[in-house]
Parts: structure tokens; sequence; C-alpha cells
């Protein structure tokens, strides 16, 4: 740490003690559901960085990848993010009664929840939510904390043994982001449920933990650290992106039009409220900065590996995460899409939260996996 | 070496020392470099100073045309050429377009890849590259390394060349002759290009028609074809006479054909014409009374028609005075009941076409019978 970065950390206390009065100014001021809103959103946001980031390395191991053992440390340690984000989601149950229609004693007079009260109700709720934040420990634990720890045992055994995990890891992974997905954000509109859901949330997780990647592995090259990672690795990361915004597009895309062509009416509400009024823009919005925008961005080949342009997609990726997650959480609170101070709070106050946090870990030990192996294969990775 | 030479190739041991040589040999600038591996050698293009490939470019520009024509073909065709309501959606939703769009695009894109890579970039058709023939391929394609020097606008200096190849560290050198015009579309090679294709048909035309034969035809999507169904004229048990078509209920009366509530002629004359007579009205009796009395009793409706000719029937002059003076009524029950020869032409003409072509006779009879009243009306408008 040298004398010129000393300021950000005091600045971002300030933000962090700033944020966190407007969060408790929201709660009084705006209400409790607006409040619950924005919880529920940064608590998502936060924990699709971090669950996309555990994605990247459990990726790396399971296709037995060499060219990203060099900045796999990055992910890892964003995948930390995690661990604060378990206490943010478990108060996050106290939106429940607040938001979800499905925990209200006046969703046993609606048939179909009646028949869903069970699933929906807050016990059974509350027990997935927590079974979900323990696989997700689980998955930190093998992969992240194994490889914090072959640094100094230089131990191979990390690598067969992950090799081993990471399948079975992925079905983990795809059964947590889809009842995450149903649960907190499907949840939010019983009614309506998509069975793509879930591949709707990963696609969108992922291009966040890849945007999180790359704009740390940046941050950190311009500070001279990450010896040795060259535009070829950041290629990929950048190619990488270009495709899975397709294939947001794609899940996006078909769960609309399947929708709009039956044209049933539980469930095209669900884009009837987003296609009427200020939240029509929002949706244009959405399509632009999420799909045209980094399509047409990242389409040429420089711009894959130019570290200038990867910056600002990829700080338009995790821009674009966040507006997605407002579509799909805040048309629960009514027709008009708020944004004022209460939103300006919680994201100064979750923003550098998580950058604390981020800095903190990206402090700890060693910057690249110096007990791996294949390190010096990945260092050598030329396209 | 005075011989014109196409190429002049020189190994190297080791992918390191190919590297090494190339920038030497590079600065002589003595034609266009190329380098034969075994394998892929990172950042070989750089070294060569190849240009980018344009493929890319190409493949975004017919991506995007491809994504267009979709666009506009289904806009042209769903909205504006023959717009129909699908699914209760308007003409030209766009949201429908989209899958077509998306897979158009590939189409487009992967095409120009692919063709354009193989007929632009890499020259084909080119048949024997003189590298093949080289004493030198079977070790390139082994463990040895090969930079050529190859003829690019004008003749090769192969002594230079080879020279310096050898200055680079070049462990061995080959001169490759040059082959003069590539040996394409010459008629030994268009015959067996034809031949071939020729031999394809007959293979492919046997092989159909052996399989057509021996095994069974599957006709394809036939669930429509037998799904159970009445067909007209045709037998069918589902009803108990046995035909497919059924004959109305008794009393089954057609719209626009109520019969006739009269008994007679005599009675008929008391009927009234239903119809005003406009324009409309008028219109539709000229065109049913051309179609359908005008071949017998004339234009002119005078008993003067193209029939009386052929067949020497005598159908009624209605300008005589007896029609003159007949109610519309009795005209009407002739059209519906027929009259001597003439037949019934109650199921050709709907109550209404009737009404019409009684209206439409009475003009042709004032027509002919014109008064001088009639023109003043005439003249006065």
């Amino acid at each position: 740490m040298n004398a010129t970065t000393r300021p950000t950390p005091i600045l971002l206390w300030a933000a962090l003690a700033l944020g966190a009065a407007g969060v408790v100014g929201a709660y009084l001021g705006a209400g409790p559901e607006r409040f619950w809103a924005n919880w529920i959103l940064w608590f998502i946001f936060l924990f699709t960085v971090g669950l996309g980031s555990l994605f990247i390395v459990a990726l790396e191991h399971l296709i037995n990848a060499k060219w990203s053992v060099p900045i796999r440390r990055i992910p890892e340690r964003l995948a930390t993010l995690l661990l604060p984000v378990i206490p943010i989601g478990l108060i996050a149950l106290g939106a429940l009664p607040v938001l979800y229609p499905g925990t209200r004693p006046e969703a046993l007079q609606n048939p179909i929840l009646a028949g869903k009260a069970f699933w929906l109700g807050l016990p059974f709720f509350s027990a997935r939510a927590v079974v979900c934040f323990a696989l997700c420990l689980l998955g930190l634990g093998v992969l992240v904390r194994g490889s914090m720890r072959q640094d100094s045992s230089k131990d191979p055994a990390f690598n067969v043994r992950a090799r081993k995990f990471a399948p079975g890891w992925m079905f983990i992974f795809a059964a947590v982001i889809t009842l995450v997905a149903f649960d907190w954000i499907s949840g939010l509109t019983p009614e309506w449920y998509s069975d793509i859901f879930g591949i709707y949330l990963f696609a969108g997780s992922f291009l966040a933990g890849l945007g999180a990647t790359s704009l740390a592995i940046l941050h950190l090259k311009a500070r001279s650290r990450l010896e040795g990672v060259q535009n070829d690795h950041l290629y990929n990361l950048g190619g990488f992106m270009f495709a899975f915004t397709v294939f947001w597009s794609y899940i996006g895309f078909a769960q609309y039009m399947l929708m709009w062509y039956a044209n049933l009416p539980d469930e095209v509400l669900y884009y009837k409220v987003r296609l009427e009024g200020p939240w029509h823009l929002v949706t244009i919005a959405l399509a632009f900065f999420h799909f045209v925008l980094p399509f047409f961005v990242l389409v040429t080949r420089d711009a894959k590996g130019d570290s200038g342009r990867l910056r600002k997609v990829a700080f338009l990726m995790l821009g674009a995460h966040l507006l997605d997650l407002y579509w799909l959480i805040f048309p629960a609170l009514g027709a008009t899409p708020y944004f004022g101070w209460p939103e300006v709070s919680f994201a100064m106050f979750f923003l550098s939260l998580g950058l604390l946090w981020v800095r903190g870990a990206m402090e700890k030990g060693e910057d690249m996996p110096v007990g791996d192996p294949f390190l010096q294969e990945g260092l050598e990775f030329r396209l | 070496m005075s011989e014109s030479a196409f190429a002049v190739l020189g190994l190297f041991d080791s992918a390191d020392r190919l590297m090494k040589a190339i920038p030497a040999v590079r600065a002589r600038g003595l034609g266009r470099l190329e380098a034969y591996t075994p394998y892929p050698i990172h950042g070989m293009d750089d070294a060569l100073g190849l240009r980018r490939s344009p493929l890319g470019g190409m493949v975004l520009v017919m991506g995007i045309l491809g994504a267009l024509t979709a666009l506009g073909f289904q806009y042209w065709i769903s909205a504006i050429d023959y717009p129909i309501v699908t699914g209760g959606k308007p003409p030209g939703s766009w949201e429908a377009f989209v899958p077509i769009m998306f897979e158009v695009t590939v189409l487009f894109a992967t095409f120009t890849a692919g063709l354009g890579m193989l007929l632009l970039l890499n020259r084909l058709p080119f048949f024997g590259h003189p590298v093949l023939s080289s004493k030198a391929i079977k070790e390139i394609t082994r463990d040895r390394f090969a930079l050529s020097v190859e003829a690019d606008a004008g003749p090769l200096d192969a002594t230079a060349a080879r020279e310096a190849l050898s200055a680079a560290g070049a462990a061995h050198i080959e001169v490759l002759p040059d082959v003069g015009p590539r040996p394409f579309l010459t008629s030994d090679y268009v015959l067996r290009t034809l031949g071939g294709i020729f031999a394809a048909c007959v293979v492919s035309g046997l092989l159909m028609y052996g399989a057509v034969k021996l095994f069974p035809v599957l006709p394809p999507m036939v669930h429509m074809l037998d799904q159970p169904r009445l067909n007209p004229q045709k037998a069918d048990s589902f009803f108990k006479d046995g035909h497919g078509m059924q004959m109305p209920v008794p009393g089954t009366v057609a719209r626009g054909y109520l019969p006739l509530g009269v008994a007679s002629q005599e009675e008929a004359a008391s009927l009234v014409n239903p119809l005003p007579r406009t324009k409309d009205v008028f219109a539709l009796g000229r065109e049913s009374f051309r179609r359908r009395c005008v071949v017998c009793h004339g234009a002119l409706a005078n008993g003067v028609g193209s029939l009386t000719a052929a067949y020497g029937a005598k159908p009624a002059n209605l300008q005589a005075k007896q029609f003159l003076d007949y109610p519309d009524g009795k005209i009407y029950w002739v059209i519906v009941m027929g009259k001597n020869a003439m037949p019934s032409h109650a199921a050709d003409l709907s109550e209404t076409q009737r009404w019409a072509v009684v209206h439409y006779v009475r003009a042709l009879q004032r027509a002919q019978n014109a008064k001088d009243e009639d023109l003043k009306v005439e003249g006065q408008r």
C-alpha cells in the first residue's frame, strides 16, 4: 500500500457510515416495503457476484483449464463475498411477511397459493435459504480455502481433490442458484413461474462474476501486481463475457417470447407490468445495456484483449446486472420505478461494504496460486 | 541458380531457431514468407507480418445482413403483402420474427466464414501445392520447421534466398521449381469433374431406386390424412343410409330462397316488387339478366337471343304488348316456375336477383317504348 491509495478506505468507510444512516432512515422514512425491496436487491446482487465468481473457480477445476490458473486467486477472493452476504441474506428473511405474498395469511384465500402454502411459507422458505447458504460455504471451504492452503503446502493433492469435487459441486451450484432465483425473486410474484428462471439468473450471475473478476484483475495489474498475466488471459475473460451476454439475451428473450405467444393471463401479467408506463423504458434500457451495447463493444477481436475497453465493459456488465435485478424485483412495489435517496443510500452502504471486503480479501495471501503445479503452464498461455 | 523457382525452403531443427531466423530473412525483402510447421507456433502471425484476416469483418457484415434480410422478408410478408392476424397478434409483431432472424444470421455468418475462408483466403481450388511435392514434406509434418521464401509479384531470386536462409541458420535448403500455371480447368480436370458428378448422380439414383423398391415407403406427416372424416360423394358407414353426404332436413329453407307464397300465375299478379328503383338494383338486375336471360330473350328482351338461331327455340318477345301490360308479379312467377320451354330459374337466382331482373326488364321495355317526357327528365338533369 502506498501513500496515494490511503484516502480510499477512509472514503469507503465514510460512504459506509453515511449509507448506513440512509438505510436506517429509509426504513423509517420510506416505509418497510421499499426498504426490503432495496435490501433484497443488494443481497441478490452481492450474492450473485460471489456465487458467479465461485462458479468461475469451479469451472476451471471442472474442465481442467490451465490458462486461468494465474488469475484463479481473483475469483477465489471475490467468492469470499459470500461470507458477509450470508448474514445479509439471513436478515433479508425479514422481508418475507412484507413483500412475499406467499407467506401472508391471506394467501390461504387464493387457491393457487394455498396449494403451495408449505413451499412458500416462512419455515420451509427459511430452511431452504439456510441450506443454500450452507452449500455455498461447502463450495467455499473445499475450493477456496483448499486453494489458499496449497500456497504454503504446495501439495498437488488439492488439484485432484478439487477436480473430483467440481462436477458434484456444479449440480449443487445449479440447485442453489435455481432455488435462490425461484424463492427470492420469482417468489415476489408467486402466481407467475417460469422454468427457465434459474438459468436466467445464472447467466446474469456468471456475467457479474466475470465483470468483477475482470475489473479486479485490471485494477491489480494497473498497480503492477499479477506479474505475468497477459492480454491473452484478459481476452478469454472478454470472450466469456461476449458469449454470455448473448446467452443471457437468448434465455431472457426465449422466456419472454413463449409467454408473449401463449398469451395466458397469469403469465403475461408479469411482462404487462414491465412493458407499461415508466417500466417500459427500464425494459428497453435493460435490453440495450445488457445486450446491445456490450455485444457491439465486444464483437471485435481487439476489444476483448484491450484493457481499457474491457474495463468499461466489465463496469457495464456489473451495472447491467444490477439494473436487471432492479427490473426483476422493484415492479413488486407497483407501477412506479422508485429511485431516490433510499436507493442511493443502499447503493452507498452495500457498495462500500462489498468494496471494503474485497479490498481486504485482495491483501490476504498470495496474488496467484503459487502452490498450483499448473501455474507456470497457465502463465505461458498464449492465444 | 538461374532457373525460375516457386519457393526456397529452409529447414530448421527447432521452433526457436525458426522464429529467430524470420526477422533476418524478412529484412532482406526477397519475397513472400511462409512458415510450414508440424504444429501451430504462437506469435508466428506477428513474426511473419501476416495481415489481420478480414474474415471477422466479413462475417459481421453478412450476419447483420442476414438479420436484416430475415426481418425484411418476414415484415413484408406478414405486415405488408398479406397481413393476417394469427394467434391474436397484430401483423408485423417483431417478437415472432426474432427466432428466424437469429437462424438466418447464423446461416449467413457461418456460410460466409466457411466459404470465405476456403475460397477467398485459402485460394481454393488450388491443387497440388508445390510444398506438398517437396522432399522435405515428410520432415515438416514430423519434427522440422520450414521457412519458405516464395515468389511474390515478380520472379524469385533463388540464389539470394538460398544465401539469406543459410545465413539465418537453416540446416538444410531445398529449392522448389516453379510448376508453371496451376493445373486448373484443363480439359482432363473438367472431364474428370463432370464424370465424377455424373457417376455420383447415377449411383445415388440407383441407390434411391433400390431403397424405395426394397424398403416400405414411409409417408411423411400422415396424421392429417389418416384422421376419420366424411368424404363428399363417397360411401361411409357413419350414417345409416351409407352416404357420406346427407340430404338437408325436410322443410329446410336456404337463405335468400324463400318459397313462393302463391299457387298460380294469376294469383302472382298481386305480388309487389319489394326492391326500390336504385342504381344498385338496376345494376344487379342487368348483371343477372345478362347471365341467365340474354341467351334466349336477347339483350333487348325482344326474343332474339343467340340460342334462337342455334336451336330454333321461340322465346317470348318481352317487348310485345301482352308483356308490357304484365304486372311485375306475373314476370316474377315465370322466373320462379318457368313457362312452356323455359325452365325454372329459382335455383340460380336469389329472391333479390329475381326482383332486380323484373325491374331491369321493365327498364328495357321502357327504353324501347320511350316517351317524350323521358327525354325531358333526362334533359333537365
